[in-house]
């Protein structure tokens, strides 16, 4: 009788497993060595980390060598310089909540529901304030802290958030500017781009740190950490400013014609019709780009500043701790991929959400 | 805008790519109310001139007047046309990341600022008069062609604009949906939409045109009443073409 079988589903999950993995004697033996390799791989991982590992927080280099693992002592001793570099001692509760805001702006910031011009302008707006009011401090009773003491985690993730916030409509504009009717506004859009993708970061970053005080009016100087986080800022406009034109090359010329056609001015037509779906084709290189905008944020060292991956340094430049630093950059890579991690889940998210309902033909 | 003028009226327009000479000397009056069938070989600037009557395309030289307002370098006359003047593609061009719904409502609540509520009530209200309201929160790639193009349609309705302008309405559709399509278009016709189509259908011509403008090479080359054109053909470029269209 075959019609019983059939209401059986055609393809159990096991059956697929066994296809994709051990189709042949050789696919299998390479599925087996896989697992297994993987498998020492994580046992090493696994046995270095916590099964061997020290935890205890008064231990000190000799007890930790007693053991083959690692040595999380140091992270319990030093965790608040990693995470917040110089910034006083007795006011790092006041780090520790900026941090929680940046991480909020951001959340509110990947929310389709949020992207409103109206309402991300008060989310930014309100949570730079916030952060800015707490770090710096000055008013409200709290401390004034100097923007060249602080550091670590709310630095790293300031420069970043900053960065995207003033960077992204930038991008925009030169890249609406550059496919501009008036020959004069698209070329000189294309030479700001080009001339800043030209420059290597760490030229930027110097220029705006050091040179541009020599040639700025004393009023438009401001803060040194202003003027580096404009400069990448500029940096990061120029590149995603290529991938949103990349982003409009693949939209049709009848959808903005169509717009055209039904009275939509041109800022409606930007707004509701090419921009959604420029940055719908290029939200994975758009993700991408802000991956490289938060590694990059470590580069600020150079002119002075102590982000996260500089106060992880210091972390282990002191004699008893010496010896610890992989375990230092195990903690703060921890911290790094979380982030980057996160942002590439969104990502894969965002586009499967953009994507449903939607056919190509 | 006076809308007891003649709907469109344009005179001795030219239209150049570069060198090439698009339009070369357009005249043509188009009442409220008329239907006009506009055909042609391909690359005779059918196109050209019906993307004049709503800026798509830049004129160089002539007047085009439609309701009276001038079409000129202000900014606002074009966008007041762009109101009254819907327009229909070959290839629909809906707004693939908005449903069906959103598509019928963007311009209405945008540029005519309607109330949301108030604009889908009219979007369902034109969704139901192309037959085709339960699909309204679909997204256009989920619907057939000839789904899509009554979509287009519809969208342009909403609107409320009193000239419908159709570019090759049912040329990129497979041929069991351009009935569908047609039947619409019929339908708008009998309530007394000023309309100006290009098209190859000739069913369609003889039911619906009061005249058909035949165009080669930018210019206007004849037109008549549909009977008369194309039982009886004045002009040599005319006769052939028809020959070819009609493939006798
Ligand atoms: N954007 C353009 N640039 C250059 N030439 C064009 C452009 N659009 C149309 N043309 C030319 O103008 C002529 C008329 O085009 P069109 O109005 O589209 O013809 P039709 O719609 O009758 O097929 C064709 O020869 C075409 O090649
Ligand atoms: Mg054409």
């Amino acid at each position: 009788m075959t019609l019983a079988t059939d209401f059986r589903p055609r393809h159990s999950r096991l059956y697929r497993l066994r296809r994709a993995y051990f189709a042949s004697p050789l696919t299998g033996l390479v599925t087996l060595l896989s697992v297994a390799i993987l498998a020492w791989l994580a046992w090493i991982v696994l046995d270095w980390t916590v099964l061997q590992a020290t935890f205890d927080a008064d231990a000190n280099q000799a007890i930790c060598a007693e053991r083959a693992g690692a040595c999380w002592s140091v992270i319990a001793n030093r965790w608040r310089i990693i995470l917040f570099g110089l910034y006083p001692l007795d006011e790092q509760w006041r780090a520790g909540v900026a941090c929680a805001v940046v991480a909020l702006v951001i959340v509110l910031s990947c929310l389709p529901l949020m992207w409103r011009f109206s309402r991300l302008a008060l989310v930014w707006v309100l949570g730079t304030a916030v952060f800015y009011t707490l770090m710096r401090g000055g008013i409200f009773g709290l401390v004034p802290v100097n923007e060249q003491q602080w550091g670590g985690l709310p630095l790293t993730l300031f420069i970043f958030v900053a960065t995207g916030i003033l960077g992204m409509p930038l991008a925009i504009g030169l890249a609406l500017m550059r496919r501009s009717e008036l020959p004069v506004i698209a070329r000189v859009s294309g030479w700001i781009i080009d001339t800043i993708r030209s420059l290597p970061l760490l030229a930027i970053l110097f220029t705006c740190a050091i040179v541009l005080p020599f040639m700025l009016p004393g009023f438009l100087i401001g803060e040194k950490l202003y003027r580096v986080i404009f400069g990448a800022a500029l940096f990061f406009a120029a590149y995603q400013a290529e991938i949103i034109r990349g982003g409009f090359q693949g939209i049709p010329r009848g959808q903005e014609e169509a717009a055209k056609a039904l009275g939509l001015g041109y800022w409606q037509r930007m707004g509701k019709v090419v921009l959604p779906q420029a940055f719908r084709l290029a939200l994975p290189a758009t993700i991408n780009q802000f991956v490289i905008a938060f590694m990059e944020t470590s580069l600020v060292v150079v002119v002075g500043f102590m982000e996260l991956l500089a106060a992880s340094n210091t972390a282990f430049r002191t004699g008893e701790w010496r010896f610890a630093y992989i375990e230092v950059y195990v903690f703060i890579s921890a911290i790094y991929f979380a982030f980057v991690f996160g942002l590439s889940r969104y990502g894969a998210w965002l586009e499967a959400r953009m994507s449903a309902g939607q056919r190509k033909d | 805008m006076d809308l007891n003028t003649d709907a469109i009226a344009i005179s001795d327009l030219h239209k150049y790519y570069g060198r090439f000479h698009a339009l070369q000397g357009i005249n043509l009056t188009i009442r409220k109310g008329e239907k006009v069938v506009v055909c042609g070989p391909s690359g005779s600037g059918k196109s050209t001139l019906i993307r004049c009557i709503n800026q798509l395309e830049e004129h160089d030289a002539g007047d085009i007047r439609v309701f009276g307002t001038l079409l000129d370098d202000n900014v606002g006359s074009i966008d007041e046309i762009r109101r009254e003047v819907g327009m229909v593609f070959q290839h629909f061009n809906l707004f693939p990341h908005m449903t069906v719904l959103e598509n019928c409502t963007l311009a209405p609540t945008l540029v005519r600022k309607i109330s949301r509520a108030e604009a889908e009530k009219t979007a369902m209200r034109f969704l139901e008069k192309v037959r085709i309201p339960d699909q309204a929160h679909k997204f256009p790639g989920q619907l057939s062609g000839g789904q899509q193009q009554r979509v287009a349609i519809a969208r342009a309705l909403c609107m409320q604009p009193h000239i419908l302008l159709f570019d090759e309405p049912t040329s990129a559709l497979d041929p069991e949906m351009i009935a569908e399509v047609l039947d619409v278009m019929v339908s708008l016709a009998t309530e007394g939409m000023t309309m100006v189509c290009v098209t190859h259908e000739m069913g369609f011509a003889r039911k619906v045109a009061d005249r058909v403008i035949f165009m080669d090479k930018g210019e206007i080359v004849e037109e008549a009443p549909p009977e008369e054109f194309f039982s009886a053909p004045k002009n040599e470029r005319s006769k052939l073409f028809l020959a070819q269209v009609l493939g006798h």
